[in-house]
């Protein structure tokens, strides 16, 4: 099979690169293996602060997330703008609230705040009376919060559909297979599927999880590991939570839908039942889950929950991964890292304008695949 | 009937109750059938009557989205229509009835009916501990189902009573209103009773939950008045309640007939029962068959569709549902046996085109089962003892594929013994006589069904005609997301939200799976389905909570 480019896996990475690769011209291919793909199982937050959680899993990536900051405000104007042109996504931007429930938490938000401030982040300390002005269904014991005002929510299976529409539009050739690995051959590089070999003249990889596999054998170690999540959901209510919540210390976030519904989630670890059968819930999360957000929002304990579900998430080292690989340079990674829902379309982006040519590489530097020479 | 003494209001209004009704119950003896508003507008009420669907919503003392069905009627309550949007400002959280409790037995039954009470009893005799789970308030499972307001109605209750106090007089302990809504590996279940949570960790489990009704779907099947047949028979069978005066039935298979008998029996005017299958006497080759099998079961066949007839309960053979329209307050049900048309009007419409397993407890639990193509359900994968392919689960009766309630006894004795004797419990032997026995009950059951016509179908329907329920998807919706990207029942609940209500896809999935499987032909199996979750029923928040509470410290 031959494309003139080969955009390996579907998620929305996968997607807004091939979209961008077609709109300039370009034959473009997407080979998805079919399987979790955190696209179809995200919770469409628009994260733009520094998630708590991620700060305590992960201390030693902070630094990294928190020079990546300008590309997460960036990143949710790339959604503000898709909106506008593919949607509507039911997408709002009211901000988001990071409640903090003691006086340390609230200090630990105050630095926070400082640190995103000098980042250029619209963020700003409020306190309960301001609290209940914005948000007067928060439980007795939240102090205060921190707002970020870049922060969002859309609904993501809208905007997946919306988006594959758009695709099939442009005549973007989709195939279910699953890349094994790249191989050099005397006309150029290849990738190898289960089911076929993929000739393209630059491949872009978005394979999320799958990519620190696609490109061990070419001598690059990239770190991806999938990280099983659930989410859960309720019945609807009537709009009444415009922002997305979250905590200063402990993993949740909480939504609500334009249809109504409470979307909860915040990162509770899945089991893992292998890369082909989709992440089962676990009782502990479950519960664990729901009842925090049960008592950051009491007023939530009259709806009931009627559905939960869980994914691959993705993490590396904690910043995108976008640009040539030193080794093979006719491919291009496009990896967004944590909160990869949010840094899809802006990472697809400019991934697809390292593949035209159209970007000079030296602005993105903190972003190359260099930095996993093996 | 029983006098009314007491009364709650309705939307205002003052409704009488009698002691025992469920609240749809004395809702429907009121003459009140639109119990909640959908998010669309339209009005739904009573459909499942066993708290599968999720459309008889209603708001009781602020608390939202009740099952009427499911909640008994108190004096002095104040209930509400069901907004599609309650304020959760205004919105009240239940109350449990009682702090969270843990149970620990040697066997946890889910489900009170024919399987389960007789895995209790035989499980019991072996000697090991034994807790049955019901969400049901009145015990016996949907062939023994009991009154709620009365003595028993007749001999099927009666033997439905003796095989409760059997099970109670063996020692298994009966907690009634336990929703099962979660289950997990090593055996752990998490369930909401009054309000509370209740958790079990039992050393093994006999999943017994029975079947659930599948409805004929055509234009004006979500209308109120329209329920299934087996929700018609709970409100008669246990609240003495008349689904209406003018009664049509549709569908296929004995249920209909029975149900029928009995509400003729009890006054209603049975305006006409449309079976697909074709007459018993078209296909005499197949009654003999059946007359072969069980004698005695024909002839209480024959004489219910004589009994049928003497009160004048026209039974068309050959002949399906073609629409249902709203007419005044009744209801327009038009019939055709392909070359010409009928209709007639009716209170309620009943419908019952198979059953299909409540199997979701089995399937999150990742029990192996088996497209069935002649009934279109899964059967669960089981050795000679009805053990699955879960260590330390086992599953009888209908949940595991349909078999009717004599195989279900056959197959609770026989689970009953085996689980016990694997937990060191009795020798597990003794089972010949109910192997032989569930081997002509299953003989008999495939010939009763080859009479009727409970063929999995694909909708043949107008663009407009809902699919899915809860989400009030339309066929149109379905076949735009078909066309444009078949793959799987899933990826076309992403594309459509076919199934994402809080039924969680019981009728529509089901479709979708076979829609999918028409449209890639790719053969249904047990990946076809929606992917099972927890909750498997719409769980309270409040109720998580003190789940939580309760196994903070050891989970
Ligand atoms: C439950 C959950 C909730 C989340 N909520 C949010 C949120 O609210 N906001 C947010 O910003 N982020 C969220 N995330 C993270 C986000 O979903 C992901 O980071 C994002 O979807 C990644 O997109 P992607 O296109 O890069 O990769 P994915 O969507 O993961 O897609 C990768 C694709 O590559 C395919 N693939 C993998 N290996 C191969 C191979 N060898 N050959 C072929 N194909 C292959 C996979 O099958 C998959 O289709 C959430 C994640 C989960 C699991
Ligand atoms: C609505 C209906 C009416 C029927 N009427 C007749 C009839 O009149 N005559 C006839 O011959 N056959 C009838 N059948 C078929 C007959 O019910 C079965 O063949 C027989 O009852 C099977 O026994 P069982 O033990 O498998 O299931 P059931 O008798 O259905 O018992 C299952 C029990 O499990 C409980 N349960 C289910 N899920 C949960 C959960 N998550 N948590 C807690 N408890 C749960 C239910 O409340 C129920 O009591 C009917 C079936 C249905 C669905
Ligand atoms: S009628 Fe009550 S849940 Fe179906």
């Amino acid at each position: 099979m031959d494309s003139d480019l080969l955009v390996i896996g579907g998620g929305i990475t996968g997607m807004m690169a091939a979209l961008h690769l077609a709109e300039a011209g370009a034959r473009v291919r997407i080979v998805d293996a079919g399987e979790n793909a955190g696209t179809w199982a995200n919770a469409g937050s628009l994260h733009v602060q520094m998630q708590s959680r991620f700060m305590r899993l992960y201390p030693d990536q902070v630094p990294a997330v928190e020079a990546s900051l300008p590309l997460y405000k960036a990143a949710a104007e790339e959604w503000v703008r898709l909106d506008a042109l593919y949607g509507p996504f039911e997408l709002v931007r009211k901000g988001g609230l990071m409640l903090a429930e003691g006086a340390e938490q609230l200090r630990f938000l105050e630095g926070k705040a400082r640190r995103e401030e000098a980042r250029g982040l619209s963020v700003e300390m409020l306190d309960r009376a301001a609290l209940d002005g914005i948000a007067p269904w928060l439980g007795p014991q939240i102090l205060g919060a921190e707002l970020c005002r870049d922060e969002g929510k859309l609904n993501p299976l809208m905007a997946n559909a919306r988006l594959l529409a758009e695709l099939d539009r442009r005549g973007v050739a989709r195939v279910q297979d699953r890349i094994i690995g790249l191989e050099q051959q005397t006309n150029g590089l290849v990738a190898v599927g289960r089911a076929a070999v993929y000739r393209a003249d630059q491949i872009i990889i978005a394979s999320a999880w799958g990519a620190g596999d696609i490109v061990r054998g070419l001598g690059v170690d990239i770190p991806t590991k999938a990280e099983p999540l659930h989410m859960n959901i309720t019945e609807a209510a009537a709009v009444s939570i415009g922002h997305l919540i979250q905590h200063a210390e402990r993993s949740i976030t909480l939504k609500q839908l334009g249809q109504g519904q409470i979307v909860i989630g915040g990162g509770w670890p899945a089991q893992d039942r292998g890369r082909e059968t989709p992440p089962a819930v676990l009782a502990g999360s479950f519960l664990g889950n729901v009842a925090l957000a049960a008592r950051l929002v009491p007023q939530i304990g009259g709806l009931r929950v009627i559905r939960t579900w869980a994914g691959m998430n993705t993490t590396a080292d904690g910043a995108s991964t976008i640009g040539r690989l030193p080794q093979a340079s006719r491919v291009v990674m496009a990896l967004p890292g944590d909160a990869g829902y949010t840094l899809g379309p802006l990472v697809a982006k400019m991934a697809a304008a390292v593949t035209l040519g159209a970007m000079p590489e030296a602005d993105m530097v903190r972003y190359t695949p260099a930095r996993f020479a093996a | 009937m029983t006098q009314a003494a007491e009364h709650f209001t309705f939307d205002g209004h003052s409704v009488p109750l009698r002691a025992g009704q469920s609240l749809a119950a004395a809702l429907t003896d009121a003459g009140l059938r639109r119990f909640r508003q959908t998010a669309k507008g339209a009005a739904r009420g009573v459909f499942c009557g066993m708290g599968v669907c999720q459309d008889c919503l209603v708001t009781v003392d602020g608390v939202p989205n009740r099952r009427a069905c499911m909640t008994a009627a108190a004096p002095g309550q104040q209930v509400l229509t069901q907004n599609p949007f309650p304020d959760l400002a205004t919105a009240k959280v239940p109350l449990a009835a009682h702090p969270a409790r843990v149970i620990a037995p040697d066997l946890l039954v889910v489900g009170g009916g024919a399987g389960g009470l007789s895995a209790a009893i035989a499980a019991r005799a072996a000697g090991a501990s034994v807790v049955i789970l019901d969400e049901r308030k009145v015990g016996g499972g949907q062939y023994f189902k009991q009154s709620a307001v009365s003595a028993p109605l007749d001999a099927q209750q009666a033997a439905g009573a003796e095989l409760l106090a059997q099970a109670l007089a063996a020692g298994a302990k009966l907690i009634g209103e336990v929703e099962i809504w979660g289950a997990f590996d090593g055996l752990l279940f998490l369930a909401e009773h009054k309000g509370a949570a209740l958790v079990a960790r039992p050393r093994a489990a006999i999943i017994a939950t029975g079947a659930y009704e599948r409805p004929e779907i055509r234009p004006g099947w979500t209308l109120p008045g329209v329920m299934t047949t087996g929700a018609a028979q709970t409100l008669w069978r246990s609240y003495r309640t008349l689904p209406g005066k003018r009664v049509a039935i549709v569908g296929s298979g004995p249920l209909n007939l029975q149900v029928g008998r009995e509400l003729a029996l009890g006054g209603a005017e049975v305006v006409m029962i449309a079976e697909r299958g074709p007459a018993p006497w078209l296909r005499p080759l197949a009654s003999a068959v059946l007359a072969f099998a069980d004698p005695g079961l024909v002839l209480s066949g024959l004489r219910m569709l004589s009994d049928l007839r003497k009160r004048g309960a026209p039974v068309r053979h050959g002949t399906r549902l073609d629409r249902i329209d709203a007419e005044g307050s009744a209801l327009r049900v038009t019939v055709t046996d392909g070359a010409k048309t009928t209709a007639v009007t009716a209170d309620a419409v009943l419908m019952n085109a198979g059953f299909d397993p409540q199997n979701e407890i089995l399937r999150l639990l990742g029990a192996r089962a088996n497209y069935d193509p002649a009934f279109g359900h899964l059967r669960v994968v089981r050795d000679e003892r009805c053990a699955t392919s879960v260590p330390g689960l086992y599953a009888v009766g209908d949940c595991a594929g349909l078999g009717g309630a004599p195989a279900a006894m056959a197959e609770g004795r026989i689970a009953g013994r085996a689980a016990a004797a694997e937990l060191g419990f009795g020798d597990g032997y003794d089972v010949f006589a109910d192997q032989r026995q569930l081997r002509r009950h299953r003989r008999f059951q495939r010939q009763l069904w080859a009479l009727h016509d409970v063929a999995p179908r694909l909708p043949e329907v107008p663009d407009d005609t809902l699919i899915c329920r809860c989400e009030e998807i339309d066929a149109g919706q379905i076949r735009q997301g078909l066309g444009e990207r078949p793959g799987h029942a899933g990826t076309l609940k992403r594309a459509t939200r076919v199934g994402m209500g809080r039924c969680q896809g019981r009728y529509c999935g089901l479709v979708a799976a076979r829609l999918v499987a028409a449209a890639t032909g790719m053969p249904v199996d047990e990946r076809s389905y929606f992917a099972p979750r927890v909750p498997i029923k719409p769980v309270a928040i409040s109720s998580i909570l003190a789940a939580e509470e309760a196994l903070k410290d050891g989970l």
